[in-house]
């Protein structure tokens, strides 16, 4: 479909989807139906003072409209996403409410999202000129994409009987990380080919095997200290070590496995690669669908790890 | 006040003037009123008692069944006991823990109460509760859903109650139109009236008159009853005599009347239908406590009445009684009928012998004073018809006129004419009565005068209870009334008088154009919208201009309402504070040509308040940092004092250049 059509097609959409919608609370369909029973009245007994509590609270019912209106109608809002959300953790969904004039009462803010909307954001007062944050908690229960095309303003003003609700299309892309779990006992296995390739780098202070010993000179850690060595020559002798080798790991994932069996090993890998990287190992990611990470360290490379095993066998969004 | 503690008195005091809706009916039983005022009471304390609301619960479920075992056995009206459960409701949810619930509760439950007032009362104090109601509970529930809605800045409570009073004024403007528009196709299957409102019959006529009671009633503005004249009389002070009892029975100190009553009928003729009769339909108001049909002096036919009751109107037949008196048969809470009355006496009014002699008698005693007074009184007159004027004129020139008459006394007349020489309208109505039989001259007395305008009819009063004479004069009835004119009707009272008549006028308004809209009144407002029909006093497009000029005003008083509250609340406090930072500034002449400070050192340190009121002006409306809640005030209270204590640089406001280069 060429852009124009789509685009014609998203107007003509538009044109049919009612702009607000509207949903009573258990207060709002208690008062329509004493509004039904004072109409029914009405009707049966001619009595006008009857219409006139009617006329009062269907008017109430317009009024309450226009003032939610105003409420929903001006409210500028954007989605602040958080950095890192982990599939299964609760996280901040956070939103920034502005408005241009006027002033907005009772406003809620929720993603419009099958999963992600439950969590609501609330506000009670929002005055002009000022962004205010308005955070929510949320969990996502799997990893991977999660596509936001809309947020959803909401407000119960001015009389709690309807919740007045309004959908700005604001597009977004949020990526939840795999979950946190244990990382397995066993050691990495190295991979084949491309594996642990150890560096026989020397160095001063290295973790690695014994070089040589000296003199200890002035000003030098007391912990290095070799002290039988010291007591059999009686001059304080200080350790030399090569510096520690650092691993290199590139992690295997075979990304055609079934959807959850897929998540669990995400999971793993991506506990173990934060184990590895806390230790100090060059960690990579190699996915059978060709999606790769080259080694490399740091929490930099940790997210870009996170994010590709997130992104790992994904077809369609998470959630 | 807290916000909270705001919210919650609004809320029960919006229940109050829904209560007081039902109440006012008058068929709210005592306890109930007593049981609920003790409720609002110890919720406006701020104690709630039912925290747990489980007990209480249980006691309010025993009573509906109790209310509604009464119901079934015919003790009470299940309205009434549908709107006793409703505020016992209310009451048990006042008195429970605040929660958001139990305010919806709250509201929803004064809103039955609200309802179930409309059909208990028809009074205008209806229409003050149902505003007052309205009034309070759209604000208290509004400061209910922001309080509710979460964490955030708590807005000030002026800055919530600007949207809602916008609101408001446009659902009471919608209340209004949708009560006009709406078609009244009524089914009916149900049909009820208000009840009467507080108070009952004040004034009437009674069996007897007696003499001796202070004039109270003639400072009581109540209105008894109403009459469209056809043809309108026009004026706006009625100076006219109503009939209803006539009493040709006096002992010495009461009068009475004798008749005896004749079967009902539907329509009562007392004279000769013809031409030139005056039509008036009469409205009987619950205030008027008789049975006894009032007409203009002189009726001729009586008819058509109805009694509206509760839940129902029927036609009433009448009861002849006696001499020209015409009753209702059955009650009389609220009674319509047409009346005509022939406007002058012209022709002769025969009486026959035994009324003649009736209307001739003196008390067994009688002071021999009086009759000594009566030929002294008369002396020189000749003829009955000049005895009774000259009798009528002495009195009316040789006595003063006094409400407050001091306790009784063994010979009310004769202390009336010979010591205290002061009095009301039934001394001086029973002192002519008296003299003009002391001449044989048949007299008796009669009963009210006056009637103001409103609403294109007019209205009679108690004050306007008033006893006169009538006379039998060469074969004619002569209409004689001894009290100075000054004093005929209804007394002025003073500004309590005067609101309580405006609001009966009102009351009249609010019954004719409120209550008792129909169908017809549709119809006719579409006509004149129409510019159907016209009157030969006012031209129909007129009239159709007139109307809709109304209905068009009242829409846009509403809207520019709304629009003003709004436009104020967006405008938002920073336009109020540099408008009244400038007015600060050119009252103290420092105002610059820039709009602000005039070219004042900028390290001027008493200034300094004011630059920072206008630095914070500035930054609220263009830097997008808001004024918190009463920091213009305090910004502006600040600068004023600054500038109180910092010379004017010109004692007087500089003037304005008269032209310009």
């Amino acid at each position: 479909m060429s852009p124009r059509r789509e685009r014609l097609l998203r107007a003509w959409r538009r044109l049919w989807k009612p702009p607000r919608r509207l949903r009573t609370t258990p207060a709002g369909r208690t008062y329509l139906v004493l509004c039904f029973g004072v109409g029914l009245g009405a009707l049966n007994t001619g009595n006008n003072l009857l219409y006139l509590v009617l006329g009062l609270q269907l008017s109430i019912i317009v009024a309450s409209g226009i003032l939610s209106e105003r409420c929903v109608r001006r409210v500028e809002v954007r989605r602040l996403l958080p950095a890192a959300p982990r599939a299964r953790s609760p996280f901040h969904l956070a939103w920034g409410l502005r408005l241009a004039r006027g002033q907005s009462f009772a406003l809620s803010v929720a993603e419009v999202h099958p999963v992600l909307g439950v969590a609501v954001g609330r506000l009670a007062w929002l005055p002009a000129g000022e962004e205010l944050v308005v955070r929510a908690v949320a969990t996502a229960p799997r990893r991977g994409p999660v596509h936001l095309s809309a947020i959803r303003l909401a407000t119960t003003f001015p009389f709690g009987l309807f919740v007045k609700i309004r959908d700005v299309e604001v597009p977004g892309d949020l990526l939840v990380l795999p979950g946190r779990v244990l990382p397995p006992p066993e050691p990495p296995a190295p991979s084949s080919g491309l594996g642990l390739e150890q560096r026989s780098l020397r160095g001063l202070d290295g973790g690695g095997d014994l070089a040589q010993l000296r003199e200890l000179r002035e000003g030098e850690d007391a912990r290095r200290i070799h002290w039988r060595k010291s007591a059999q020559l009686g001059i304080l002798l200080r350790v030399e070590r090569d510096a520690q080798p650092q691993p290199r790991i590139v992690l295997q994932l075979d990304d055609r496995a079934p959807a959850e069996a897929l998540d669990g090993r995400c999971e793993e890998l991506a506990a173990r690669a934060e184990l590895l990287l806390a230790r100090g190992a060059e960690v990579g990611l190699e996915c059978t669908g060709g999606l790769s990470v080259k080694p490399g360290t740091g929490a930099f490379h940790s997210h870009a790890i996170l994010q590709a095993l997130a992104r790992a066998g994904q077809t369609e969004e998470a959630g | 006040m807290s916000t909270e503690r705001l919210r919650l008195v609004l809320r029960d005091l919006a229940a109050a003037a829904a209560f007081a809706a039902m109440a006012i009916s008058g068929q709210v039983p005592a306890w109930t009123i007593a049981l609920f005022f003790l409720a609002l009471v110890v919720a406006l304390t701020g104690r709630r008692p039912l925290a747990d609301g489980r007990l209480s619960a249980v006691a309010l479920l025993l009573a509906v069944i109790l209310l509604y075992a009464a119901v079934m056995v015919e003790q009470l009206d299940l309205v009434v006991a549908a709107c006793i459960t409703a505020s016992l409701l209310t009451a048990q949810r006042m008195l429970s823990r605040p929660t958001p619930r139990t305010t919806d509760q709250v509201q929803l439950a004064s809103l039955l109460m609200i309802a179930g007032g409309a059909v208990l009362s028809a009074d205008l104090l209806f229409a003050l509760c149902l505003f007052g109601y309205t009034a309070l509970a759209v604000l208290s529930q509004g400061l209910s859903v922001v309080a509710a809605s979460g964490p955030g800045p708590f807005p000030s409570t002026s800055r919530v109650f600007r949207p809602l009073a916008g609101g408001l004024a446009l659902a009471m403007a919608g209340a209004l139109l949708f009560f006009v528009l709406f078609p009244r196709l009524s089914w009916n299957v149900a049909a009820r009236r208000g009840g009467a409102s507080l108070g009952g019959g004040t004034t009437g006529f009674a069996d007897g008159l007696r003499l001796g009671g202070s004039g109270v009633l003639k400072s009581n503005p109540r209105v008894v009853f109403r009459a469209r004249i056809d043809p309108d009389p026009g004026t706006d002070a009625l100076d006219a005599y109503w009939v209803g009892r006539r009493y040709d029975t006096f002992d010495g100190v009461q009068w009475s009347t004798r008749g005896r009553p004749s079967p009902p009928v539907r329509q009562v003729t007392l004279g000769p239908v013809e031409a030139d009769l005056v039509r008036q339909e009469i409205d009987l108001l619950p205030a008027y406590g008789s049975r006894t049909l009032v007409a203009l002096d002189a009726p001729v036919f009586l008819g058509d009445a109805e009694s509206h009751q509760a839940t129902f109107t029927v036609r009433t037949e009448l009861i002849p009684s006696g001499d020209r008196e015409v009753r209702l048969l059955g009650p009389s809470e609220h009674v319509t009928y047409r009346a005509l009355s022939a406007t002058d006496r012209a022709g002769p009014a025969p009486i026959d012998a035994a009324e003649k002699a009736r209307r001739l008698q003196l008390p067994k005693y009688i002071d021999p004073r009086i009759l000594a007074l009566a030929g002294t009184l008369s002396e020189g007159a000749v003829g009955d018809r000049a005895i009774a004027r000259q009798l009528e004129r002495a009195l009316q020139t040789g006595y003063g006129y006094k409400l407050e008459l001091p306790g009784r006394v063994k010979d009310q007349l004769a202390d009336f004419l010979f010591d205290r020489r002061q009095g009301h309208c039934e001394d001086f109505a029973t002192a002519l009565a008296v003299l003009l039989r002391a001449k044989q001259i048949p007299a008796r007395v009669v009963g009210f005068h006056g009637g103001e305008r409103a609403a294109g009819e007019y209205l009679v009063r108690a004050g306007d209870a008033h006893a006169w004479v009538e006379a039998g004069v060469d074969g004619h009835v002569l209409r004689l009334d001894a009290t100075p004119p000054q004093h005929r009707s209804a007394a002025e009272t003073g500004l309590t008088g005067w609101f309580l008549a405006r609001w009966e006028a009102l009351q009249i308004r609010w019954l004719d154009r409120v209550v008792e809209y129909s169908l017809s009144d549709q119809n006719r407002l579409a006509q004149r919208f129409r510019g159907g029909t016209a009157t030969p006093d006012r031209p129909a497009s007129r009239k159709a201009g007139r109307g809709a000029g109304v209905a068009l005003g009242v829409l846009g008083v509403a809207l520019l309402i709304a629009a003003l509250l709004g436009r104020r609340a967006a405008a938002g406090d920073a336009t109020v504070l540099g408008r009244s930072l400038q007015r600060l500034l050119r009252r103290r002449g420092r105002l610059g040509p820039g709009g602000w400070l005039d070219g004042a050192p900028v390290d001027e340190v008493e200034l300094l308040p004011v630059r920072e009121g206008i630095a914070r002006y500035r930054e609220a409306r263009f830097g997008r940092r808001p004024l918190g809640p009463g920091e213009a005030r305090r910004l502006v209270r600040r600068a004023r004092q600054a500038l109180r204590g910092v010379p004017s640089t010109s004692p007087t406001t500089p003037e304005r250049p008269a032209s310009r280069a």
